[in-house]
């Protein structure tokens, strides 16, 4: 248990920075960050997509053992709820230092316009946080019942162990069967947030939305397998084999079915060859080739050496291929803003001056300096206050699942140990 | 009552009267323009575009297109951003959280958030101490919403309002009033008889970005200058 405390005091070191970088912004401003007029999302909502994404795949995960009855991947639906549980509080987390007035927050809420995709966003979060955490704690009521501790469960006192036992069997799977939609729904408006945008000719495709899921059901069992390499360790890997390799198998399936989306939508954007399009091209390839080859080259490495014998059959192998996905998956959300923004959507085509595509320049929002007071694109890249603050849901997830791990039963092997519960 | 705006391009001279009475007027902090004047295709201002010597250059003034589909407001998440009666949309900034979803969802990149703090920000870039340009107290609209302010709050969005202070008193915007080449025409789009309206049906307009469905209220006349040379 050492390293668990370890882990929290990591963890809390973590939080703790972002929170004092937090802080410093409130008291100065978003000015502290590196975006602008022209470029007014960045890191955050990157942050933010990628924690939805993992957390959408947890659920994802666990929930498609009750429904499809995944026998091998049984013993850790308590780790998948977990990490889906820690994800979603990590980006409902995120968002909110991305705010101007993060105070006035509560107004979504007293005002919601049903018409923004952000209103949604925000309803199926709150329902998939709920959902998430029903799912753990109806998970783990047998082991609290048996153990006498938890939270919450009042009620299970004068129940006997065993009615416990089938209520929480029969609950996970009430909670899974709602729980997968809304798993799917987080990741499907998260994307709509961006694709519903016609201003914005990157997003703006019908393709994004299942693309995002393909991607979060990667990435999210991505997070799920490393938890679960790390919880089982080292020594235990050969009996969980099988569990691994299927794990291994779904991150790989569903990114083929990524590279598909992201193929057909390269070809989409491209083929008509309009102006807008060669400038989306110019910037993925170009300006931002490095950050779009990691997109590519890593998820792409991946997905390849999971369908190995050799890729999911080792912990490091499996580690390795879980990381650079991580990294791969995490340079796609920040590449959702580069050819967005960069492009500027009031463009104009003068003909007689063979013109085809002309920036009006925006105001930059600072005068300063150096600095141009208009400008056609603007070269974001976070600050050191920004990559602090952006920190919050990483070191909240450790938190969380560290914490969670260190206090009740998320390893299979104890369940497994504990008595056979009767069926009903 | 749908309140719009007709820009005849072939007065337009470029000269930014409009863009800098909008600033003072409406007290915008240090860097945000609401109003913005280019000459399309050249990357500064009041340079000539063109190829095989056939040179051309247009001004095209840009503030908020006062869209009947608003992106903005469609996407604004407490409603802060709505279209009032008269079909101005404004900006609550004491109800805005600054999600800035609408700058990513508007197509003339009229939007502009306060990164930090108007006051500061003035004294900071040196604009001298004690001088406060532009209208001088808060104006609210008749609901009570906080539609201007001349120190803007850190952290809320803004654009231009058609200076819904003015037309509460039944006076032009800043940009029309101060245009010397009178190029900008403003009035009821619903009243056949409004000079707009007529402007409308007699000239030929375009407006910005028609394709994306946004419906602007602000016209353009196109210009009907002769090219200087006209390119095979
Ligand atoms: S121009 Fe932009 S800010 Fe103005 S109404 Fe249209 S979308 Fe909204
Ligand atoms: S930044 Fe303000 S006005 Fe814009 S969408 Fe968000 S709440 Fe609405």
């Amino acid at each position: 248990m050492k390293k668990s405390n370890a882990l929290l005091g990591l963890a809390g070191a973590i939080i703790l920075i972002s929170l004092i970088a937090w802080g410093y912004q409130v008291n100065n401003g978003l000015i502290v960050t590196n975006m602008r007029n022209p470029f007014s999302w960045g890191l955050y909502i990157a942050t933010f997509a990628f924690f939805v994404g993992v957390a959408a795949g947890g659920l994802i995960v666990s929930s498609s053992v009750y429904l499809f009855n995944i026998e091998v991947l049984k013993p850790f639906t308590r780790i998948a709820s977990l990490s889906a549980f820690a994800s979603i509080l990590g980006a409902g987390a995120m968002i909110l230092p991305d705010m101007g007035r993060v105070e006035r927050v509560w107004k979504v809420f007293l005002h919601p316009n049903f018409q923004s995709p952000l209103v949604w966003d925000v309803v199926v979060i709150t329902a998939y946080l709920i959902i998430t955490f029903l799912s753990v704690y109806v998970q783990l009521l047998p082991d609290w019942k048996k153990e006498g501790h938890g939270f919450l469960n009042g009620w299970t006192r004068k129940r006997s162990q065993e009615d416990i036992n089938s209520f929480s069997k029969k609950w996970s799977k009430r909670v899974a069967l709602v729980g997968l939609p809304v798993a799917i729904l987080i990741h499907t408006v998260t994307a709509l947030i961006f694709a519903t945008q016609a201003s914005r000719g990157w997003w703006n495709t019908a393709a994004l939305p299942p693309d995002f899921v393909s991607v979060a059901v990667a990435s999210g069992t991505a997070l799920v397998l490393v938890i679960s390499l790390l919880a089982v360790g080292k020594e235990q890997f050969e009996e969980y084999r099988g569990a691994f390799r299927t794990m291994a198998l779904i991150v790989a399936g569903s990114l083929v079915i990524h590279f598909f989306f992201l193929s057909v939508d390269l070809i989409v954007h491209g083929w008509w060859g309009n102006s807008e399009a060669e400038e989306i091209h110019a910037l993925i390839f170009g300006r931002y080739g490095f950050l779009y080859g990691l997109e590519i080259l890593l998820p792409a490495f991946t997905m390849i050496f999971f369908f190995t014998e050799k890729g999911r059959s080792s912990f490091k192998a499996l580690m390795i291929g879980s990381v650079l996905l991580f990294i791969g998956v995490f340079a796609h959300r920040m590449m959702l803003m580069f050819p967005a923004f960069n492009v500027i959507p009031l463009s104009l085509s003068l003909s007689g001056a063979g013109i085809e595509s002309w920036a009006y320049p925006v105001a930059l929002g600072q005068l300063r300096e150096g600095l141009p007071v208009f400008v056609s694109s603007w070269d974001y890249s976070p600050t050191l206050v920004e990559y602090a603050v952006a920190l919050l849901p990483f070191g909240q997830v450790l938190f969380v699942v560290t914490g969670a791990m260190k206090m009740y039963n998320f390893l299979p092997q104890k369940r497994i140990e504990s008595p056979p519960t009767n069926e009903k | 009552m749908r309140l719009g705006m007709v820009i005849d391009l072939d007065r337009c001279i470029g000269c930014r009267s409009c863009a800098v009475a909008c600033k003072s007027h409406n007290a915008q902090p240090p860097g945000t323009w609401w109003n913005r004047v280019f000459t399309p295709g050249s990357s500064f201002h009041q340079a000539a575009v063109g190829k095989d010597g056939g040179l051309q250059m247009e001004a095209l003034p840009v503030s908020c297109q006062m869209c009947d589909n608003a992106p903005c407001q469609k996407v604004c998440p407490t409603g802060a951003t709505y279209t009032d009666e008269r079909g101005v949309v404004l900006i609550d900034y004491e109800r805005c959280i600054g999600c800035r979803y609408c700058m990513a969802a508007c197509p003339y990149g009229v939007r502009q958030f306060n990164w930090e703090d108007a006051k500061e920000v003035k004294a900071r870039v040196g604009y001298e101490a004690g001088y406060e340009y532009g209208y001088p107290v808060d104006f609210r609209d008749k609901d009570g919403r906080l539609v201007f302010t001349p120190n803007r709050p850190a952290g809320v969005v803004e654009k231009c309002t058609f200076c819904a202070q003015y037309l509460a008193e039944g006076e032009l915007p800043a940009c029309i009033r101060g245009c010397p080449g009178k190029v900008r025409t403003f009035g009821d789009l619903d009243d056949p008889n409004s000079e707009v309206s007529k402007l409308i049906r007699k000239r030929q307009t375009v407006r910005l970005k028609e394709e994306l469905g946004t419906s602007p209220k602000v016209y353009y006349i196109a210009p009907a200058k002769p090219i200087r040379l006209e390119v095979d």
